[in-house]
Protein backbone atom coordinates (compact mmCIF):
# COMPACT_ATOMS: atom_id res chain seq x y z
CA UNK A 1 0.00 0.00 0.00
CA UNK A 2 1.85 3.18 -1.04
CA UNK A 3 2.68 5.92 1.66
CA UNK A 4 -1.10 7.94 2.48
CA UNK A 5 -0.73 11.45 4.25
CA UNK A 6 -2.74 12.23 7.51
CA UNK A 7 -6.08 11.75 7.75
CA UNK A 8 -7.93 15.14 7.02
CA UNK A 9 -11.36 14.57 5.94
CA UNK A 10 -14.22 11.80 6.20
CA UNK A 11 -17.17 11.54 3.45
CA UNK A 12 -20.20 10.21 5.42
CA UNK A 13 -23.35 9.10 3.42
CA UNK A 14 -26.44 9.47 4.28
CA UNK A 15 -29.21 6.80 3.41
CA UNK A 16 -28.04 3.17 4.11
CA UNK A 17 -24.99 4.76 6.20
CA UNK A 18 -26.27 7.02 9.09
CA UNK A 19 -30.31 6.22 8.62
CA UNK A 20 -32.81 3.96 6.44
CA UNK A 21 -35.84 6.35 5.94
CA UNK A 22 -37.06 7.60 8.95
CA UNK A 23 -34.45 5.27 11.26
CA UNK A 24 -31.55 5.86 12.97
CA UNK A 25 -28.69 3.22 12.01
CA UNK A 26 -28.13 1.63 15.48
CA UNK A 27 -25.04 3.49 17.08
CA UNK A 28 -24.89 5.99 14.51
CA UNK A 29 -25.31 9.21 16.53
CA UNK A 30 -23.01 7.92 19.28
CA UNK A 31 -20.27 7.30 16.55
CA UNK A 32 -20.39 10.49 14.73
CA UNK A 33 -19.86 12.26 18.07
CA UNK A 34 -17.00 10.21 19.10
CA UNK A 35 -15.14 11.31 15.28
CA UNK A 36 -16.35 14.80 15.96
CA UNK A 37 -13.81 14.45 18.85
CA UNK A 38 -10.92 14.26 16.81
CA UNK A 39 -9.11 16.18 14.57
CA UNK A 40 -11.23 15.48 11.23
CA UNK A 41 -13.37 17.29 9.50
CA UNK A 42 -16.51 15.95 8.45
CA UNK A 43 -18.93 16.06 5.08
CA UNK A 44 -22.13 14.10 4.47
CA UNK A 45 -22.35 13.85 0.59
CA UNK A 46 -25.80 12.34 -1.39
CA UNK A 47 -27.11 11.87 -4.62
CA UNK A 48 -30.69 13.37 -3.52
CA UNK A 49 -32.40 15.26 -6.42
CA UNK A 50 -35.52 15.61 -4.62
CA UNK A 51 -34.82 16.95 -1.70
CA UNK A 52 -32.88 20.47 -0.26
CA UNK A 53 -30.06 20.83 1.94
CA UNK A 54 -32.58 22.06 4.64
CA UNK A 55 -35.27 19.01 3.80
CA UNK A 56 -32.40 16.45 4.61
CA UNK A 57 -31.29 18.58 7.93
CA UNK A 58 -34.21 18.46 9.59
CA UNK A 59 -34.36 14.70 9.00
CA UNK A 60 -30.96 14.21 10.64
CA UNK A 61 -31.32 16.80 13.41
CA UNK A 62 -34.84 15.13 14.05
CA UNK A 63 -32.90 11.40 14.47
CA UNK A 64 -30.57 13.47 16.91
CA UNK A 65 -27.20 13.76 14.95
CA UNK A 66 -24.73 16.51 15.68
CA UNK A 67 -25.01 17.72 11.89
CA UNK A 68 -24.53 21.08 10.57
CA UNK A 69 -26.93 22.21 7.23
CA UNK A 70 -23.20 23.92 5.89
CA UNK A 71 -21.56 19.93 6.42
CA UNK A 72 -24.35 18.55 3.70
CA UNK A 73 -22.76 18.28 0.19
CA UNK A 74 -25.49 17.24 -2.74
CA UNK A 75 -25.51 16.66 -6.37
CA UNK A 76 -27.92 19.55 -6.32
CA UNK A 77 -24.48 21.28 -4.85
CA UNK A 78 -22.28 20.00 -7.17
CA UNK A 79 -24.81 21.14 -9.90
CA UNK A 80 -25.08 24.90 -8.72
CA UNK A 81 -21.30 24.99 -8.22
CA UNK A 82 -20.78 24.42 -11.88
CA UNK A 83 -23.64 26.30 -13.33
CA UNK A 84 -21.78 29.41 -11.28
CA UNK A 85 -18.12 27.83 -12.28
CA UNK A 86 -19.65 28.54 -15.85
CA UNK A 87 -21.41 31.16 -14.98
CA UNK A 88 -24.31 30.03 -17.16
CA UNK A 89 -28.39 30.67 -16.35
CA UNK A 90 -29.64 27.21 -16.20
CA UNK A 91 -32.93 25.79 -17.35
CA UNK A 92 -33.88 23.74 -14.49
CA UNK A 93 -36.05 20.35 -15.06
CA UNK A 94 -35.27 19.51 -11.26
CA UNK A 95 -37.99 18.75 -8.56
CA UNK A 96 -40.09 21.51 -7.07
CA UNK A 97 -38.32 20.82 -3.39
CA UNK A 98 -34.86 21.05 -4.96
CA UNK A 99 -35.49 24.19 -6.18
CA UNK A 100 -34.25 25.91 -2.81
CA UNK A 101 -31.13 25.12 -3.48
CA UNK A 102 -30.62 27.16 -6.62
CA UNK A 103 -32.33 30.07 -4.85
CA UNK A 104 -30.22 33.12 -6.07
CA UNK A 105 -29.47 31.32 -9.42
CA UNK A 106 -30.35 33.59 -12.18
CA UNK A 107 -32.60 31.69 -14.37
CA UNK A 108 -33.83 34.44 -17.07
CA UNK A 109 -32.77 33.79 -21.10
CA UNK A 110 -31.59 30.10 -19.95
CA UNK A 111 -28.12 29.21 -21.47
CA UNK A 112 -27.62 25.94 -20.01
CA UNK A 113 -29.87 22.71 -19.31
CA UNK A 114 -29.66 21.05 -15.69
CA UNK A 115 -31.33 17.53 -15.55
CA UNK A 116 -32.46 16.01 -12.27
CA UNK A 117 -35.52 13.59 -11.28
CA UNK A 118 -38.43 15.53 -12.00
CA UNK A 119 -40.83 13.49 -14.36
CA UNK A 120 -43.32 16.70 -14.10
CA UNK A 121 -40.79 18.60 -16.66
CA UNK A 122 -40.51 14.84 -19.04
CA UNK A 123 -42.82 15.86 -20.91
CA UNK A 124 -42.89 16.74 -24.79
CA UNK A 125 -42.85 20.78 -24.74
CA UNK A 126 -40.21 21.16 -21.75
CA UNK A 127 -37.94 18.55 -23.18
CA UNK A 128 -37.79 20.59 -26.87
CA UNK A 129 -36.88 23.63 -24.92
CA UNK A 130 -34.13 21.75 -23.78
CA UNK A 131 -33.13 20.00 -26.75
CA UNK A 132 -33.14 23.50 -28.77
CA UNK A 133 -30.96 25.31 -26.14
CA UNK A 134 -28.35 22.65 -26.27
CA UNK A 135 -28.36 22.62 -30.20
CA UNK A 136 -28.06 26.15 -29.81
CA UNK A 137 -24.97 25.40 -27.69
CA UNK A 138 -26.54 25.31 -23.99
CA UNK A 139 -24.21 22.77 -21.89
CA UNK A 140 -26.15 19.93 -20.78
CA UNK A 141 -25.81 19.11 -17.10
CA UNK A 142 -26.48 15.89 -15.34
CA UNK A 143 -27.21 15.24 -11.44
CA UNK A 144 -27.02 11.94 -12.16
CA UNK A 145 -28.47 9.43 -15.34
CA UNK A 146 -29.99 6.57 -13.19
CA UNK A 147 -31.90 4.25 -15.14
CA UNK A 148 -35.10 3.90 -13.18
CA UNK A 149 -36.16 4.06 -9.65
CA UNK A 150 -38.44 2.39 -7.43
CA UNK A 151 -41.91 3.20 -6.41
CA UNK A 152 -44.45 1.48 -4.57
CA UNK A 153 -46.29 0.64 -7.61
CA UNK A 154 -42.83 -0.96 -9.38
CA UNK A 155 -40.50 0.56 -11.35
CA UNK A 156 -40.36 4.11 -12.68
CA UNK A 157 -38.25 5.99 -15.30
CA UNK A 158 -35.28 7.92 -13.72
CA UNK A 159 -33.58 10.86 -15.44
CA UNK A 160 -31.17 9.28 -17.19
CA UNK A 161 -33.19 7.93 -20.12
CA UNK A 162 -34.36 11.18 -20.80
CA UNK A 163 -30.93 12.81 -20.65
CA UNK A 164 -29.55 9.96 -22.79
CA UNK A 165 -32.18 10.77 -25.47
CA UNK A 166 -31.20 14.95 -25.21
CA UNK A 167 -27.69 13.86 -25.92
CA UNK A 168 -28.56 11.67 -28.95
CA UNK A 169 -30.88 14.21 -30.52
CA UNK A 170 -28.31 16.90 -29.87
CA UNK A 171 -24.66 15.16 -29.99
CA UNK A 172 -23.68 16.27 -27.00
CA UNK A 173 -21.91 14.88 -24.09
CA UNK A 174 -23.75 15.91 -20.69
CA UNK A 175 -21.84 16.27 -17.50
CA UNK A 176 -22.77 14.38 -14.60
CA UNK A 177 -22.34 15.89 -11.41
CA UNK A 178 -23.62 13.08 -9.02
CA UNK A 179 -21.37 10.13 -7.23
CA UNK A 180 -19.74 7.96 -8.71
CA UNK A 181 -18.20 11.19 -10.68
CA UNK A 182 -15.24 12.03 -9.53
CA UNK A 183 -15.90 15.44 -9.90
CA UNK A 184 -18.50 14.75 -7.29
CA UNK A 185 -15.72 13.59 -4.39
CA UNK A 186 -12.71 16.42 -5.82
CA UNK A 187 -15.49 19.24 -5.36
CA UNK A 188 -16.91 17.72 -1.55
CA UNK A 189 -13.08 17.96 -0.47
CA UNK A 190 -12.07 21.01 -2.62
CA UNK A 191 -14.73 22.75 0.24
CA UNK A 192 -12.88 21.69 3.01
CA UNK A 193 -9.13 22.38 1.70
CA UNK A 194 -7.82 18.71 1.16
CA UNK A 195 -6.63 15.90 -1.38
CA UNK A 196 -8.08 12.42 -2.25
CA UNK A 197 -5.26 10.77 -0.49
CA UNK A 198 -6.14 12.97 2.90
CA UNK A 199 -9.61 11.49 3.12
CA UNK A 200 -11.97 8.43 3.44
CA UNK A 201 -15.39 7.64 2.45
CA UNK A 202 -18.18 5.73 4.23
CA UNK A 203 -20.96 4.26 2.62
CA UNK A 204 -23.33 1.50 1.29
CA UNK A 205 -23.41 1.33 -1.50
CA UNK A 206 -20.36 -0.31 -3.96
CA UNK A 207 -20.41 1.26 -6.70
CA UNK A 208 -21.44 5.06 -6.36
CA UNK A 209 -19.85 5.77 -2.81
CA UNK A 210 -17.05 3.07 -2.46
CA UNK A 211 -15.71 2.59 -6.55
CA UNK A 212 -16.23 6.38 -7.30
CA UNK A 213 -14.54 7.48 -4.16
CA UNK A 214 -11.41 4.64 -4.40
CA UNK A 215 -11.14 6.17 -8.19
CA UNK A 216 -10.89 9.81 -7.30
CA UNK A 217 -8.01 8.50 -4.95
CA UNK A 218 -9.73 8.16 -1.60
CA UNK A 219 -10.28 5.17 0.42
CA UNK A 220 -13.38 3.30 0.88
CA UNK A 221 -14.92 1.94 3.68
CA UNK A 222 -18.52 -0.15 3.06
CA UNK A 223 -20.79 -0.89 5.22
CA UNK A 224 -23.21 -3.54 5.10
CA UNK A 225 -25.99 -1.49 6.14
CA UNK A 226 -28.76 0.11 3.78
CA UNK A 227 -28.56 -1.22 -0.05
CA UNK A 228 -25.31 -3.49 0.73
CA UNK A 229 -26.07 -7.03 -1.12
CA UNK A 230 -23.47 -10.26 0.20
CA UNK A 231 -20.67 -10.13 -2.79
CA UNK A 232 -20.59 -6.37 -3.18
CA UNK A 233 -17.37 -6.12 -1.87
CA UNK A 234 -16.47 -8.31 -4.98
CA UNK A 235 -18.19 -5.47 -7.41
CA UNK A 236 -15.22 -2.65 -7.50
CA UNK A 237 -11.71 -3.02 -8.83
CA UNK A 238 -9.95 -2.33 -6.40
CA UNK A 239 -11.78 -3.75 -3.50
CA UNK A 240 -13.34 -1.57 -1.03
CA UNK A 241 -10.14 -0.80 1.66
CA UNK A 242 -12.16 -1.78 4.42
CA UNK A 243 -15.40 -3.81 5.46
CA UNK A 244 -17.27 -3.06 8.80
CA UNK A 245 -21.24 -3.88 9.91
CA UNK A 246 -22.44 -0.52 10.24
CA UNK A 247 -21.31 3.01 10.88
CA UNK A 248 -20.04 3.10 14.31
CA UNK A 249 -17.22 0.19 13.10
CA UNK A 250 -16.00 2.12 10.29
CA UNK A 251 -15.69 5.06 12.89
CA UNK A 252 -13.89 3.41 15.73
CA UNK A 253 -11.20 1.62 12.86
CA UNK A 254 -10.95 5.42 11.86
CA UNK A 255 -9.91 6.34 15.30
CA UNK A 256 -7.60 3.67 15.73
CA UNK A 257 -6.31 2.64 13.14
CA UNK A 258 -5.91 6.11 10.76
CA UNK A 259 -5.14 8.34 13.14
CA UNK B 1 -21.24 20.23 -59.94
CA UNK B 2 -23.95 17.49 -61.29
CA UNK B 3 -22.21 14.25 -61.21
CA UNK B 4 -25.03 12.81 -59.68
CA UNK B 5 -27.12 13.20 -62.79
CA UNK B 6 -24.22 11.53 -65.00
CA UNK B 7 -24.17 9.97 -67.41
CA UNK B 8 -26.59 11.29 -68.73
CA UNK B 9 -29.29 9.19 -69.06
CA UNK B 10 -28.62 6.98 -66.28
CA UNK B 11 -31.30 8.36 -63.78
CA UNK B 12 -34.90 6.81 -64.77
CA UNK B 13 -36.45 7.59 -61.12
CA UNK B 14 -36.61 9.54 -58.29
CA UNK B 15 -36.85 9.03 -54.25
CA UNK B 16 -37.86 12.10 -52.52
CA UNK B 17 -38.32 12.64 -48.21
CA UNK B 18 -41.33 14.62 -47.47
CA UNK B 19 -41.05 16.43 -44.56
CA UNK B 20 -38.17 19.26 -45.02
CA UNK B 21 -38.20 18.95 -48.58
CA UNK B 22 -41.73 19.20 -50.08
CA UNK B 23 -43.41 20.93 -47.12
CA UNK B 24 -42.57 21.95 -43.65
CA UNK B 25 -44.89 20.54 -40.85
CA UNK B 26 -46.41 22.18 -38.15
CA UNK B 27 -49.73 23.75 -36.87
CA UNK B 28 -52.27 24.34 -39.41
CA UNK B 29 -51.18 21.49 -41.55
CA UNK B 30 -47.79 23.10 -42.47
CA UNK B 31 -46.45 24.97 -45.75
CA UNK B 32 -45.53 24.11 -48.85
CA UNK B 33 -41.62 24.70 -49.41
CA UNK B 34 -41.33 27.12 -52.16
CA UNK B 35 -41.25 25.45 -55.36
CA UNK B 36 -41.79 22.02 -54.27
CA UNK B 37 -45.20 21.77 -55.68
CA UNK B 38 -44.10 22.53 -59.11
CA UNK B 39 -41.09 20.30 -58.87
CA UNK B 40 -42.93 17.41 -58.22
CA UNK B 41 -45.39 18.48 -60.86
CA UNK B 42 -42.10 18.47 -63.28
CA UNK B 43 -40.18 15.23 -62.29
CA UNK B 44 -43.83 13.67 -63.41
CA UNK B 45 -44.18 15.27 -66.79
CA UNK B 46 -40.56 14.29 -67.74
CA UNK B 47 -41.74 10.30 -67.30
CA UNK B 48 -39.35 10.22 -64.49
CA UNK B 49 -40.57 7.04 -62.00
CA UNK B 50 -41.50 9.05 -58.47
CA UNK B 51 -41.77 7.52 -55.01
CA UNK B 52 -41.87 9.46 -51.84
CA UNK B 53 -40.18 7.77 -48.66
CA UNK B 54 -40.76 9.04 -45.35
CA UNK B 55 -40.52 8.06 -41.17
CA UNK B 56 -43.43 10.04 -40.97
CA UNK B 57 -45.69 8.75 -38.24
CA UNK B 58 -48.17 11.19 -37.11
CA UNK B 59 -50.74 10.39 -38.89
CA UNK B 60 -51.69 7.39 -41.41
CA UNK B 61 -50.89 7.32 -44.80
CA UNK B 62 -54.04 8.03 -46.23
CA UNK B 63 -54.89 11.30 -44.26
CA UNK B 64 -51.13 12.51 -44.38
CA UNK B 65 -51.37 12.38 -48.47
CA UNK B 66 -54.70 13.81 -48.53
CA UNK B 67 -52.89 16.82 -46.41
CA UNK B 68 -50.24 16.86 -49.04
CA UNK B 69 -52.58 17.06 -51.44
CA UNK B 70 -54.63 19.42 -50.47
CA UNK B 71 -51.33 21.90 -50.33
CA UNK B 72 -51.39 20.94 -54.01
CA UNK B 73 -48.73 18.02 -54.22
CA UNK B 74 -49.24 15.76 -57.04
CA UNK B 75 -48.90 12.78 -54.84
CA UNK B 76 -50.93 8.99 -54.10
CA UNK B 77 -50.65 6.82 -51.37
CA UNK B 78 -49.36 4.17 -53.40
CA UNK B 79 -46.65 6.52 -53.90
CA UNK B 80 -45.96 6.75 -50.52
CA UNK B 81 -43.56 4.36 -48.88
CA UNK B 82 -43.69 5.37 -44.73
CA UNK B 83 -42.91 2.88 -41.75
CA UNK B 84 -46.19 2.04 -40.04
CA UNK B 85 -47.18 -0.29 -43.42
CA UNK B 86 -43.54 -1.57 -43.43
CA UNK B 87 -43.74 -2.65 -38.97
CA UNK B 88 -47.16 -4.23 -39.87
CA UNK B 89 -45.71 -6.90 -42.17
CA UNK B 90 -43.41 -7.33 -39.78
CA UNK B 91 -45.20 -8.27 -36.64
CA UNK B 92 -47.40 -10.28 -38.36
CA UNK B 93 -44.45 -12.18 -39.65
CA UNK B 94 -43.03 -12.62 -36.23
CA UNK B 95 -46.44 -13.18 -34.58
CA UNK B 96 -45.95 -10.10 -32.57
CA UNK B 97 -48.90 -8.20 -30.67
CA UNK B 98 -47.31 -4.52 -29.93
CA UNK B 99 -48.33 -2.46 -26.83
CA UNK B 100 -48.13 1.20 -29.26
CA UNK B 101 -46.16 3.84 -28.29
CA UNK B 102 -47.16 6.38 -31.07
CA UNK B 103 -49.38 9.21 -32.01
CA UNK B 104 -52.90 8.48 -31.44
CA UNK B 105 -53.32 9.80 -35.08
CA UNK B 106 -51.40 6.56 -36.25
CA UNK B 107 -53.16 4.19 -34.41
CA UNK B 108 -56.08 3.26 -37.23
CA UNK B 109 -52.92 1.92 -39.46
CA UNK B 110 -53.01 -0.92 -36.89
CA UNK B 111 -56.26 -1.78 -36.85
CA UNK B 112 -55.76 -5.64 -38.48
CA UNK B 113 -52.92 -6.26 -35.75
CA UNK B 114 -54.01 -7.86 -32.17
CA UNK B 115 -52.19 -5.84 -29.27
CA UNK B 116 -54.14 -7.92 -26.86
CA UNK B 117 -51.34 -9.22 -24.03
CA UNK B 118 -48.53 -7.12 -26.21
CA UNK B 119 -45.06 -9.02 -26.44
CA UNK B 120 -43.09 -5.93 -28.37
CA UNK B 121 -43.35 -2.38 -27.74
CA UNK B 122 -43.55 -0.26 -30.90
CA UNK B 123 -42.26 3.39 -30.67
CA UNK B 124 -43.23 6.17 -33.36
CA UNK B 125 -42.98 9.85 -33.55
CA UNK B 126 -45.33 10.35 -30.84
CA UNK B 127 -44.94 13.98 -30.12
CA UNK B 128 -47.60 15.15 -27.58
CA UNK B 129 -48.29 11.92 -26.80
CA UNK B 130 -44.26 11.30 -25.56
CA UNK B 131 -45.38 12.47 -21.62
CA UNK B 132 -44.06 10.64 -18.84
CA UNK B 133 -46.60 8.45 -18.13
CA UNK B 134 -47.03 6.90 -21.62
CA UNK B 135 -42.76 6.30 -21.69
CA UNK B 136 -43.12 5.10 -17.95
CA UNK B 137 -46.00 1.92 -19.45
CA UNK B 138 -43.72 1.34 -22.28
CA UNK B 139 -40.88 0.58 -19.91
CA UNK B 140 -42.49 -1.31 -17.57
CA UNK B 141 -43.82 -3.54 -20.21
CA UNK B 142 -40.44 -4.18 -21.67
CA UNK B 143 -39.41 -4.83 -18.46
CA UNK B 144 -41.86 -6.78 -17.84
CA UNK B 145 -40.84 -8.86 -21.07
CA UNK B 146 -38.45 -12.02 -20.78
CA UNK B 147 -37.84 -11.05 -23.85
CA UNK B 148 -38.28 -7.48 -24.54
CA UNK B 149 -38.30 -6.11 -28.39
CA UNK B 150 -38.52 -2.40 -28.86
CA UNK B 151 -39.09 -1.80 -32.63
CA UNK B 152 -38.55 2.44 -33.32
CA UNK B 153 -40.26 3.56 -37.00
CA UNK B 154 -37.29 5.86 -37.93
CA UNK B 155 -34.40 6.98 -35.36
CA UNK B 156 -34.15 10.33 -36.63
CA UNK B 157 -32.55 12.95 -34.06
CA UNK B 158 -35.08 15.99 -34.96
CA UNK B 159 -36.88 17.45 -37.44
CA UNK B 160 -37.86 21.31 -38.70
CA UNK B 161 -41.21 22.25 -38.30
CA UNK B 162 -42.88 25.96 -38.54
CA UNK B 163 -42.19 26.93 -35.48
CA UNK B 164 -38.67 25.42 -34.60
CA UNK B 165 -36.77 22.08 -34.57
CA UNK B 166 -38.47 19.55 -32.59
CA UNK B 167 -37.35 15.76 -31.10
CA UNK B 168 -37.77 13.12 -33.49
CA UNK B 169 -38.44 9.06 -32.13
CA UNK B 170 -34.84 8.32 -31.91
CA UNK B 171 -34.15 10.34 -29.18
CA UNK B 172 -36.80 8.64 -27.41
CA UNK B 173 -35.90 5.36 -29.12
CA UNK B 174 -32.40 5.72 -27.08
CA UNK B 175 -34.13 7.04 -23.74
CA UNK B 176 -35.93 3.08 -23.73
CA UNK B 177 -33.08 1.80 -24.73
CA UNK B 178 -30.90 2.99 -22.00
CA UNK B 179 -33.54 2.35 -19.61
CA UNK B 180 -33.94 -1.37 -20.83
CA UNK B 181 -30.51 -1.91 -21.37
CA UNK B 182 -31.65 -3.47 -24.63
CA UNK B 183 -31.15 -2.78 -28.39
CA UNK B 184 -34.19 -1.41 -30.67
CA UNK B 185 -34.56 -2.75 -34.24
CA UNK B 186 -35.43 0.14 -36.85
CA UNK B 187 -38.31 -0.15 -39.47
CA UNK B 188 -38.32 2.59 -41.68
CA UNK B 189 -35.45 5.10 -42.92
CA UNK B 190 -32.44 4.30 -42.89
CA UNK B 191 -32.60 0.66 -43.06
CA UNK B 192 -32.08 -0.67 -46.20
CA UNK B 193 -35.04 -3.11 -46.61
CA UNK B 194 -37.36 0.48 -46.26
CA UNK B 195 -35.24 2.14 -49.79
CA UNK B 196 -35.20 -1.16 -51.43
CA UNK B 197 -38.97 -1.81 -51.07
CA UNK B 198 -39.40 1.71 -52.89
CA UNK B 199 -37.04 0.47 -55.60
CA UNK B 200 -38.56 -2.80 -56.06
CA UNK B 201 -41.89 -1.01 -56.16
CA UNK B 202 -40.59 1.15 -59.28
CA UNK B 203 -38.88 -1.95 -60.96
CA UNK B 204 -35.25 -0.14 -60.84
CA UNK B 205 -32.01 -0.83 -60.04
CA UNK B 206 -30.18 1.49 -57.39
CA UNK B 207 -28.07 3.28 -59.71
CA UNK B 208 -31.16 4.39 -61.43
CA UNK B 209 -32.35 6.33 -58.49
CA UNK B 210 -31.51 9.48 -56.95
CA UNK B 211 -32.39 10.18 -53.06
CA UNK B 212 -33.69 13.82 -52.32
CA UNK B 213 -33.87 14.22 -48.55
CA UNK B 214 -33.09 17.08 -45.99
CA UNK B 215 -31.20 14.32 -43.47
CA UNK B 216 -27.47 14.18 -44.16
CA UNK B 217 -27.62 10.67 -41.99
CA UNK B 218 -30.62 9.01 -42.63
CA UNK B 219 -31.31 10.11 -46.29
CA UNK B 220 -28.24 11.00 -47.83
CA UNK B 221 -25.85 8.38 -45.88
CA UNK B 222 -29.34 5.33 -45.56
CA UNK B 223 -29.73 6.11 -49.48
CA UNK B 224 -26.45 5.66 -50.76
CA UNK B 225 -25.67 2.92 -48.21
CA UNK B 226 -28.35 0.78 -50.71
CA UNK B 227 -26.49 2.02 -54.04
CA UNK B 228 -28.03 5.09 -54.82
CA UNK B 229 -27.08 8.37 -55.00
CA UNK B 230 -27.96 11.08 -53.00
CA UNK B 231 -28.23 14.93 -52.83
CA UNK B 232 -28.99 17.08 -49.84
CA UNK B 233 -31.78 20.33 -50.02
CA UNK B 234 -30.64 22.96 -47.52
CA UNK B 235 -34.25 23.29 -46.38
CA UNK B 236 -36.17 21.60 -43.62
CA UNK B 237 -34.00 20.39 -40.66
CA UNK B 238 -30.66 21.08 -42.91
CA UNK B 239 -27.42 22.92 -40.76
CA UNK B 240 -24.33 24.50 -42.41
CA UNK B 241 -22.31 22.01 -40.70
CA UNK B 242 -24.21 19.09 -42.23
CA UNK B 243 -21.39 19.65 -45.17
CA UNK B 244 -18.81 19.06 -42.99
CA UNK B 245 -20.26 15.70 -41.87
CA UNK B 246 -17.68 13.53 -40.48
CA UNK B 247 -18.72 10.06 -42.10
CA UNK B 248 -21.24 11.06 -44.84
CA UNK B 249 -20.61 13.25 -48.03
CA UNK B 250 -23.78 13.95 -50.18
CA UNK B 251 -23.27 13.68 -53.88
CA UNK B 252 -24.20 16.99 -54.37
CA UNK B 253 -25.68 19.93 -52.23
CA UNK B 254 -28.73 22.27 -53.65
CA UNK B 255 -31.19 24.92 -52.34
CA UNK B 256 -34.21 23.10 -51.88
CA UNK B 257 -36.01 19.91 -54.62
CA UNK B 258 -37.07 22.76 -56.94
CA UNK B 259 -33.14 23.49 -57.75
CA UNK B 260 -32.43 19.83 -57.46
CA UNK B 261 -34.84 18.99 -60.16
CA UNK B 262 -33.82 21.56 -62.25
CA UNK B 263 -30.13 20.36 -62.36
CA UNK B 264 -31.78 17.23 -62.83
CA UNK B 265 -33.83 17.70 -66.21
CA UNK B 266 -31.62 19.78 -67.62
CA UNK B 267 -29.13 16.78 -67.41
CA UNK B 268 -31.78 14.39 -68.61
CA UNK B 269 -31.45 14.14 -72.20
Amino acid sequence: MSTRRILKAVLIDLSGTLHIDDTAVSGAQEALQKLRSSPVAVKFVTNTTKECKRALFERLHKLSFDIHEDEIFTSLTAARNLVEQKQVRPLLLVDNSALEDFEGVDTTDPNAVVVGLAPEHFNYDTLNKAFRLILDGAPLIAIHKARYYKKVDGLSLGPGPFITGLEYATDVKATVVGKPEKSFFLEALRSIGCQPEEAVMIGDDVRDDVGGAQSAGMLGILVKTGKYRLGDEGKTNPAPYLMCDAFSQAVDHILYNML
Amino acid sequence: MAEWCEPVGRVKGVLLDICGVLYESGDGGGVPIVGSVEAVKRLKEANLKVRFCTNETQATREKFVKKLQNLGFDITVDEVFSPAPAVCQVLKERGLRPHLLVHDGLRPEFDQIDQSNPNCVVVGDAAEYFTYKNMNEAFQILMGLEKPILISLGRGRYYKETDGMKLDVGAYMKALEYACDIEAEVVGKPAAMFFLSALSDMGLEPDQVVMIGDDIVYDVGGAQQCGMKAVQVRTGKYRPCDEQHPTVKADGCVNNLAQAVTILLEHLH
